[in-house]
């Protein structure tokens, strides 16, 4: 149990890294306010938990990390946020993330790019960064993120802390700004295992406002194992091309030399379509973004830019200024995929090939193995400004951790060692609602793994 | 290129987004280069028969009809950027009318 | 009309389904609420709200496909519709598109120039409905009330099956008979929960392909369909025969100057970008569910109509006129059941009640026992007809028994002979010249007399028993 003022000087502390939108003196006198009313019994009495700022809020305003939505204050909050409060927790602020979440470096925020903690010229990853950056540099224990296609576990993996996607339909996506709607999810973000995983238990469990979200009782959290006898590794060779970088396939290497040892059977599988998991979510996820960013129109909420004589320039101000690069980009994109004489090229073929991307994760896991292990992300974090010219660069960065979100299931990254100074993410792939089994198995790993040491 | 300058202006306007001329050539550019990107989907054997695949509850839920609270901390008032005698007000249709 | 053009035409109707809360919210639907009042953050499209949707809803949009003898399908697909418009808050309508929840029914209605035409119903989804967006309310500005947003609506697809204007206005009072008899909607034009648009094209008599069709919208009145429908009818047919061709577009209806327009095209085609709509798994639907909603179908019209006819020995049109609303229907089974007077029970109900219902807002405000009791005392010879008709206004005025309704209104006819011989002495006395003139052969003169004896005893006297003392004193 921390005090507010302590909580509050922590995070203002980090204020370098520009990953808090929050104003420190708002923040300082919210904590003091949110610190009285938290429930003393709560399993997370006085945790303070940075949000990220496309999750609903009453404390804070909710940007998106957008201009479109600049000084919006939402009327209601995420039922996830709510959650939190019930087990006592402190919303310690929002976090800066990438417009929209779209993106994978944080450069892409209206409120500009958020620092790596352990290198200012590098990304923190995104599109989460602002959550990973903040916990990467101690300033807050756990944060939430959200996900449609890596933006918990990438970040996770560049900032050397864990970042755990639960199952799609686990935690209520019910005041999570959509994106991607049938691959959003809200992840977590920890220190430690433990931490991430408490406050993923917290966040997780039915909510009748979401139609998407299962009929689940909350995530049990498993106890930590003194081994991982009985647990069988699959390592997807998909997810180990040659031009992987070297130093991650070591730190990969090493752990999986570790996971050995403390007794899991380790044997290769096969995901044979994951060559076309980028292609399928960059159809996917557009698509469904286009449609969820036509709200944003001027007309009920958020500010009104100048030159709207009449409706239609009212649409095209807001949406032309309101927006950035990216998300317009992906708007079109998104737009043209469903487009009359477009849609079966491009949106029916990328839905069958999510079929296939999740019948070879079913496969594989019906053939007796219980996880998955592959690296995070093929580099260590990647310089400011590197990728921004060429989009696809930047997708590349997802290309092992889209899947899981295609095929819905749970995942997480955890340190697994460094490059130069710079972290390297193991991610371990669990099955549908199993979340226990995949914490369970990186307990083991974390306990042994030489997370801060060069691979 | 798959994508012309036209076709990223019919798209614009389906998405009510602006594009400045200047903008053109290099949204065009990088929107053939994704969609060139997404095409090699086409190239792989997926026929007729494959299911898609949705994740989530396999059946929709029936909520119960019943009249809840609104759940609004505040009203319209507090957010909209142009509201008057309870209706929100945005500028007359001009060509949509 | 030329017989040489024959007019295609099928509608497209919206029904507002009569639910508490809104399709995918738990917003009042209430009719009539201050502006802006009966939103949430759901029907707002405020950024992260997501739709839940109601069960109720969809069991009664399953009852209207039954209803229509529609496939209702075991599993469909909710979709979004996208186009930017300020009263759709999300910038899409949560509709169905290529997985609707039915298809493949028919509806049968009487059509003055065909009989009984079975037109089809090509397929019935779940949608929610907009906002509405007002232009008369500010100077240069359009506001915006987003209490009918969300609102559950279906939207019943009629197959090109309609040959005239009339016939169009036939199906659309028929169906709306249905589903108020199903009682799934108000179907209240005013109030804007029932709407139809319409897809309409001409052909020359022989030809049998379909021409390029039109559609009209605004039609926001039943009394309007019919006279928009022929002014379109009419426009297509002078357009071709004067060289033109019809071309595909939207025609608004305006009803003060009964005439069509275009509307004014916008830049871009419709391009609504359907897809399934991530946030709401697929609508399945057990053979249970269906079936408790068929259980929950009430008698239909159409069957309501034949039993009508074959237990109560009605005329076709008699059995129409009273299975009109389903409340009419069932107060005339009950009268005709306690009364036993069959034909008289219709009379009533099609003159009396339906009169005094259409006065006061579709009440009947004579129960059923009390018009059972009046057809008995007209049968018995207590009241005249005309009496009864004075004691059902009062009833249905002031309630109360009939019979001393009519006590009191003193108009129970006296059938004691002396009584009357008293009144026919009266009255004999003072028409001589009538008396002679009888006398004379012409005795067509004797209702004249019996009307006489009516006025002198203030309606009381027992008009046959009137008549037969006069023949007696008459022939002495």
């Amino acid at each position: 149990m921390s005090d507010a003022k302590a909580v509050a000087d922590r995070l203002v502390k980090a204020k370098r890294l520009n990953a808090l939108l929050t104003p420190p003196k708002e923040l300082r006198k919210s904590l003091n306010t949110q610190i009285a009313a938290a429930r003393p019994t709560g399993v997370l009495y006085g945790m303070p938990v940075a949000v990220k700022d496309n999750i609903c809020t009453l404390e804070f305003t909710t940007t998106c990390g957008s201009r479109i939505l600049e000084g919006y204050r939402s009327p209601y909050e995420a039922t996830a946020v709510a959650k939190l409060k019930a087990a006592g927790a402190l919303i310690a602020g929002k976090t800066n993330c990438d417009e929209f979440a779209m993106g994978s470096s944080t450069e892409h925020s209206a409120y500009g790019r958020v620092l790596h903690p352990l290198d200012k010229t590098r990304v923190p990853g995104g599109s989460s960064g602002g959550s990973a950056a903040l916990v990467g540099a101690g300033a807050v224990p756990a944060a939430l993120g959200s996900e449609t296609g890596g933006s918990v576990r990438q970040p996770a993996a560049f900032c050397g802390i864990v970042g755990i996607k639960p199952t799609y339909g686990r935690v209520s996506r019910y005041g999570l700004v959509a994106f991607g709607s049938s691959l959003d999810q809200i992840g977590v973000f920890g220190r430690s295992v433990h931490d991430a995983a408490r406050v993923l238990s917290v966040i997780s469990g039915r909510d009748p406002r979401d139609s998407t979200c299962e009929d689940r009782d909350p995530l049990r959290l498993p106890t930590v194992p003194e081994s991982m006898q009985g647990f069988v590794v699959g390592l997807p060779k998909e997810y180990f091309p040659p031009e992987l970088d070297p130093a991650v396939r070591r730190a990969c290497e090493r752990a999986i030399r570790l996971m050995r040892e403390l007794g899991a059977a380790v044997r290769e599988v096969s995901l044979p379509h994951t060559p076309y998991a980028v292609p399928t979510y960059y159809v996917i996820a557009p698509a469904e973004a286009s449609s969820n960013l036509a709200r944003y129109d001027g007309v009920r909420y958020g500010p009104r830019f100048k030159g709207a004589a009449d409706l239609r320039s009212l649409y095209r101000a807001t949406r032309g200024q309101g927006f950035g690069p990216e998300v317009r980009r992906r708007i079109l994109v998104g737009t043209y995929v469903l487009s009359s004489g477009y849609y079966d090229a491009y949106y029916r073929r990328a839905q069958q090939m999510r079929a296939l991307i999740a019948q070879d994760f079913r496969n594989a896991f019906d053939r007796g193995v219980d996880l998955l292990f592959t690296p995070t992300v093929p580099t260590p974090a990647f310089k400011a400004g590197e990728k921004l010219a060429d989009p696809i660069a930047m997708y590349m960065s997802d290309i092992f951790t889209v899947t899981a979100n295609l095929a819905g299931l749970p995942a997480m990254s955890l340190p697994i060692g460094r490059v130069k100074g710079l972290p390297i993410g193991g991610q371990l792939i669990g099955q549908a609602f199993l979340e226990d089994e995949m914490i369970e198995a990186a307990y083991a790993l974390e306990r042994v793994v030489p997370a801060t040491d060069e691979a | 290129m798959s994508v012309s300058r036209e076709e990223v202006l019919r798209i614009a306007q389906l998405a009510e987004l602006d594009v400045e001329e200047e903008a053109l050539p290099t949204l065009a550019e990088q929107m053939s280069r994704i969609l060139d990107y997404a095409a090699q989907l086409s190239a792989v054997p997926a026929n007729g028969t494959v299911k898609v695949f949705v994740p989530g509850p396999d059946a929709i839920r029936f909520r119960t009809d019943e009249v809840t609270p609104s759940g609004l901390a505040f009203g319209p008032e507090e957010f909209a950027p142009d509201f008057k005698e309870g209706f929100f007000v945005v500028p007359k249709l001009g060509q949509f009318e | 009309m030329s017989p040489a053009w024959e007019t295609i035409i099928g509608l497209e109707t919206h029904v507002q389904l009569r639910t508490r809360s809104k399709m995918f919210c738990g917003c009042s639907t209430a009719f009539g609420a201050p502006p802006n009042t009966q939103v949430c953050p759901v029907c707002l499209g405020l950024p992260g709200a997501l739709p839940a949707a109601n069960g109720a809803a969809i069991g009664l949009a399953v009852r209207g496909a039954l209803a229509l003898g529609c496939t209702v399908h075991p599993k469909s697909v909710f979709a979004r519709k996208n186009y930017f418009y300020p009263d759709l808050p999300k910038g899409y309508q949560i509709s169905q598109f290529d997985q609707p929840l039915a298809t493949n029914g028919t509806l049968s209605f009487l059509s003055s120039e065909r009989g009984i035409v079975n037109a089809g119903v090509v397929r019935l989804h779940i949608e929610e409905d907009a906002g509405k967006s007002i232009h008369d309310r500010f100077p240069k500005a359009t506001a915006v009330d987003l209490n009918r947003s969300g609102v559950p609506l279906i939207e019943i697809v009629g197959g090109p099956d309609l040959r005239s204007p009339a016939e169009a206005r036939a199906y659309l009072q028929t169906l709306k008979q249905l589903l108020e008899y199903i009682g799934i909607s108000d179907c209240d034009m005013e109030k804007g929960s029932l709407r139809v648009d319409a897809n309409v094209s001409v052909r020359r008599t022989g030809e049998t392909a379909l021409n390029t069709r039109t559609e009209v919208k605004n039609i926001n009145s039943f009394a309007f369909v019919e006279k928009a429908l022929t002014v379109e009818r009419d426009r297509q047919i002078a357009l071709i025969e004067s060289g033109g061709t019809v071309t595909q577009q939207t025609m608004l209806y305006d009803s003060k100057e009964n005439s069509v327009r275009p509307q004014r095209s916008k830049e871009e085609s419709h391009d609504y970008r359907y897809f399934p709509d991530p946030d709401l798994p697929p609508l399945v639907l057990t053979p249970e569910f269906v079936a408790e909603q068929q259980s929950e179908l009430p008698e239909l019209p159409a069957a309501k109509r034949d039993r009508f006819v074959a237990s109560y020995g009605l005329s076709r049109e008699h059995a129409m006129v009273v299975t009109a609303t389903r409340a009419v229907a069932d107060y005339f089974e009950t009268v005709a059941k306690t009364s036993a007077e069959h034909q008289a029970a219709a009379n009533w109900v099609m003159t009396e009640t339906l009169a005094d219902a259409k006065d006061h807002n579709d009440e009947l405000r004579v129960s059923p026992a009390a018009l059972s009791q009046i057809i008995g005392l007209v049968k018995g010879g207590t009241l005249s007809h005309q009496a009864a008709k004075r004691v059902f206004a009062e009833v249905a005025a002031k309630g109360g028994d009939p019979r001393s309704v009519a006590e009191s209104l003193g108009v129970i006819q006296v059938a004691d002979t002396n009584v009357v011989s008293g009144w026919v002495t009266d009255v004999l006395g003072a028409h001589a010249p009538e008396v002679g003139r009888y006398k004379n052969g012409e005795t067509k003169l004797m209702a004249f007399f019996v009307g006489q004896v009516m006025r002198a005893s203030k309606g009381k006297a027992d008009p046959k028993l009137a008549q037969r003392v006069l023949e007696e004193k008459l022939a002495s």
